[in-house]
């Protein structure tokens, strides 16, 4: 299922139609006709495990795809991924995947990507942990909504609960140490595998003759140290200026010609 | 026990409708522009474009009053600032008769990865001051800086004392080390070597980043809360107004990035009076012109307490912080941020000629 967080991108009417989809889904799991979800007399708490277990792959498709989560993916595209096959993420199509790196490159980019898959099993069983919380809360909630009048209304607030307590279940589990730092982790890791993909490409390109990004890099380093040399020329020049005021030249002077240098 | 009879049939034939009817009414308007203004571009360097804004007709003139520069984050575009004629800051400065010019950062792209925010500071806002003071021909102008601008335009006044008259601030972190700080807390080991390697980052990204802050309310009830009211069409042009300026974030260059994450949010240098830009230390005791901070009591992105914690620190005799009821987009956005802001940041500035 596409949102919004998935992909960020300016598309309101698709944002709208995918969480309308996601409170429609919602509506038929209270047992809303049409889904047959919940049959009469069913024990309204037992409505938390699906609940939470919907919510959770909402919570993992959205997550999943983050900047750094997008690079790791195209760099796990496979021993097949060569140069134009690999996936474009968000920092841009990538122009390798490991199995395209010599070999004693190739174990370091397996490693970050083996270390990655561990890290996102470790993030599912935090989403596992806040689409539970969120249901039993819920569930808890419900309270005088539950068997009221069928409405719009009513649906909508419903709705506001459930969104109230997703919302507390989740900012309680991403505010923990722990979780900070898995993040940092994953995305650490993502961007170190990044960054080794991009060591790879830069052999290939210094193969072929062409400029490498560190390359640019020195250069650009060079452009802006000769720039601050420059500034603090300017500044020095602006200083003595202001010490000593130049005198006025006097009317009808044009610019002084520089002296020729004699010739030998 | 259920919530629903289940003779709730209508209702979601009802519902069904409404979003059917809703869906074509959003994508009617999808065409909606932004921006309203009139300017023109006096200045650039780089990626960066100075614009000033051409004076209302109906505005009185004061032509020789002191120019304004508004100094927007890095991380949004500014024309939220100018979204429509009944929602813009800068609309309602020009109706006051300031001279109004914003800075415009641009997109960096991969030659741009390298800029830091000494670039920035230095080159872009200071090349800003500098052409605007040289063409009015004044000693000073009033600066104001929005978000991560507002900390940009912290440190340049810090830097620069003579170049700024009058500060003001919204949304703007000093401490980013408060409790409530959840985007500081999922960033405090991030690898900041490793965001510099890895290239400038998309907006796509960041932009991401702030909806996991809170992915409920900010990906999925601000569209399901359309079908609650009778959303006029008015309204729904101002919802995807302001959809096209959240969803619309301008790339990061890399090494800037690398330096805000790691000294702001990691080190909270600016309130430990540990930063160095460009060689120089960034005291904010320093800035002794008269400030003016405004924060919102209800941004989980600058919380109030991380805005509020400015007043220790300057200083300035002629202080003042206030708290407006609203969330940190309501700040520049919302019907409430669009009347108070104006007046408050118009009023003391006419205090303070």
């Amino acid at each position: 299922m596409e949102t919004p967080f998935t992909h960020a991108a300016f598309k309101p009417d698709a944002a709208f139609a995918g969480a309308a989809e996601r409170f429609l889904e919602l509506l038929r799991s209270f047992g809303m006709p049409g889904a047959g979800a919940a049959g009469a007399g069913r024990d309204w708490s037992s409505l938390a495990g699906p609940l939470a277990g919907q919510f959770e792959q909402w919570l993992k498709t959205s997550q999943s795809a983050g900047p750094w989560f997008a690079a790791a993916n195209a760099a796990a595209s496979g021993p097949g991924a060569g140069v134009g096959a690999a996936q474009a993420g968000f920092f841009g199509p990538l122009p390798l995947g490991a199995g395209a790196a010599p070999q004693q490159d190739a174990q370091r980019t397996w490693d970050l990507v083996a270390r990655l898959a561990q890290l996102q099993g470790q993030l599912a069983s935090h989403w596992s942990e806040i689409a539970g919380t969120a249901a039993r809360r819920f569930v808890a909630r419900l309270g005088a909504m539950a068997g009221g009048a069928p409405s719009l209304d009513n649906a909508l607030k419903l709705y506001e609960l459930w969104v109230s307590c997703a919302e507390e279940s989740y900012a309680a589990t991403v505010r923990k140490d722990d979780f900070c730092r898995l993040q940092a982790e994953l995305a650490n890791t993502s961007a170190a595998l990044l960054v080794e993909q991009r060591r790879h490409a830069e052999t290939l390109v210094r193969a072929f003759g062409l400029p490498s990004r560190n390359e640019v890099d020195a250069l650009y380093a060079q452009l802006k140290d000769l720039r601050r040399q420059l500034a603090e020329l300017a500044e020095a020049a602006r200083s003595r200026g202001a010490g000593a005021p130049r005198p006025a030249r006097p009317a009808g002077t044009g610019r002084r010609k520089r002296p020729r240098k004699a010739r030998a | 026990m259920r919530p629903f009879a289940p003779d709730a049939e209508a209702v979601f034939a009802e519902l069904t409708l409404r979003i059917a009817q809703t869906l074509t009414r959003l994508r009617e308007v999808q065409g909606v522009t932004v921006g309203c203004s009139a300017k023109r571009a006096v200045w650039s360097c780089g990626k960066t474009t100075l614009y000033q804004y051409l004076p209302l007709a109906e505005a009185p003139s004061r032509a020789a009053g002191r120019p304004v520069l508004i100094c927007f984050a890095l991380v949004n575009r500014p024309y939220v600032l100018d979204l429509q004629p009944d929602r813009s800051l800068v609309r309602r400065l020009l109706a006051a008769g300031l001279s109004v010019y914003l800075i415009d950062w641009g997109d960096p792209d991969d030659a741009d990865r390298c800029l830091d925010l000494e670039d920035y500071v230095e080159r872009h806002l200071g090349g800003c001051v500098r052409h605007i003071l040289v063409s009015r021909g004044t000693s000073s102008l009033d600066l104001l800086g929005v978000c991560q601008g507002g900390v940009l335009s912290l440190c340049y006044t810090a830097l620069h004392r003579r170049d700024v008259a009058n500060l003001v601030t919204l949304t703007t972190p000093v401490d980013f080390h408060t409790p409530d700080n959840l985007l500081s807390k999922w960033v405090r080991e991030l690898d900041t070597e490793l965001l510099r390697q890895s290239g400038n980052v998309p907006g796509e990204a960041l932009n991401g980043l702030f909806l996991a802050l809170m992915p409920f309310r900010l990906t999925q009830q601000k569209y399901v809360r359309l079908l609650a009211g009778n959303s006029d069409q008015r309204a729904l042009e101002d919802f995807v107004r302001m959809e096209r300026w959240i969803f619309d974030s301008p790339p990061q260059a890399a090494v800037a990035l690398a330096e805000f994450v790691r000294w702001f949010y990691q080190e909270n240098r600016l309130i430990r009076g540990t930063l160095r830009i460009g060689g120089k230390r960034v005291d904010l005791a320093a800035i002794v012109q008269p400030v003016l901070n405004l924060y919102a009591l209800g941004d989980h992105i600058v919380p109030p307490g991380a805005s509020a914690a400015m007043e220790r620190c300057l200083g300035s005799r002629d202080y003042t912080g206030c708290g407006i009821d609203t969330g940190h987009i309501g700040m520049y956005a919302s019907r409430k941020g669009a009347d108070e802001i104006p007046s408050r940041i118009i009023s003391w500035l006419r205090e303070r000629p």
